[in-house]
């Protein structure tokens, strides 16, 4: 098997779904704390009732803490398996999330392909995470980008 | 919320302000815990050297937020609608680096603008680039 074996029937099938706990304000402020966020709305819940959202919402990017129970589907792993690095993110916001929201993450592989470079082939593999909150409202789209170096095919 | 940027007062070619950061190693491991990604690469020197990078590094999924950070810092009252980041180079702990940004475009139907984002190490490598779009008020 190699990268390009791998059965383009995997794109799209959503291959991990996982709800989390009802997310919390400390979490929330915590996040925003901890990244050095300094606009109230996102530290305080009295600013916050009195800013944009009417409450506290989190920072847009705490979604990319919401992690699924599988990385990846099993037969693109096991071609990913030299350790592949986080070569970027795509992220297209929906609702804000809010204290007491129960989201769901679904995953999927939206992109398999295969660069060649100077340094060789580079392999990789786009996950998609659709986070959605207990009312079914798209919370967020979460592209990340794994890129894997080329491996010289095995002898035998 | 007066003093941020907005959708009238915008211009494609206007900079957003700078931002300077210190990516102090607590601050960088204490994010990379936050955020579930406490592994030796962002919490340790001699563990980010043991996976053969010159020392402890930023996380991608922080530098990226930061550059979030920047965007909502220059119009607080805005919305970051999507984000898209290329991961180009590492983002050394205890170094300093700076966030930066354009805006690129503007649609007055949505009132949005297009931004290019970028974070520079401070030998002006562009270890992060991205693009955004940001609802101004």
């Amino acid at each position: 098997m190699a990268f390009a074996d791998i059965d383009r029937a995997v794109l799209g099938r959503e291959y991990d779904r996982l709800t989390y706990p009802p997310v919390t304000t400390d979490e929330l402020i915590s996040y925003a704390r901890t990244l050095g966020v300094t606009d109230p709305i996102y530290l305080e819940e009295d600013a916050a009732n009195k800013g944009p959202y009417g409450g506290l919402v989190a920072f847009p990017t705490f979604v990319v803490k919401l992690r699924g129970n599988q990385h990846m589907p099993k037969e693109v792993a096991r071609e990913m398996s030299a350790g592949g690095f986080d070569a970027g993110k795509d992220i297209a916001f929906g609702v804000p999330i809010r204290p007491g929201d129960v989201l769901t993450a679904t995953s999927t592989i939206t992109e398999l392909y295969e660069k060649t470079g100077r340094s060789g082939s580079m392999f990789f593999v786009v996950f998609r995470q659709h986070l959605t909150n207990q009312d079914g409202e798209t919370v967020a789209d979460v592209d990340s980008r794994i890129m894997q170096r080329g491996r010289a095919p095995k002898e035998g | 919320m007066s003093n941020g940027a907005t959708f009238d007062a915008v211009e494609p070619g206007d900079d957003l302000p700078a931002i300077t950061v210190e990516l102090a190693r607590d601050y960088v491991k204490a994010h990379a815990s936050e955020i579930g990604m406490a592994f030796p690469r962002f919490t340790d020197d001699e563990g980010a050297r043991k996976e053969g990078l010159p020392g402890m590094i930023a996380p991608g999924n922080m530098t990226l937020a930061l550059l979030a950070r920047e965007l909502l810092a220059w119009a607080p009252g805005g919305r970051v609608l999507r984000l898209g980041t290329t991961f180009r180079g590492l983002a050394l702990a205890g170094g300093t680096i700076q966030l930066l940004g354009t805006v690129t475009e503007k649609d007055d139907a949505r009132r949005t603008v297009e931004c290019d984002v970028w974070m520079e190490t401070a030998e002006g490598d562009r270890c992060v680039i991205g693009t955004a779009t940001v609802q101004l008020p």
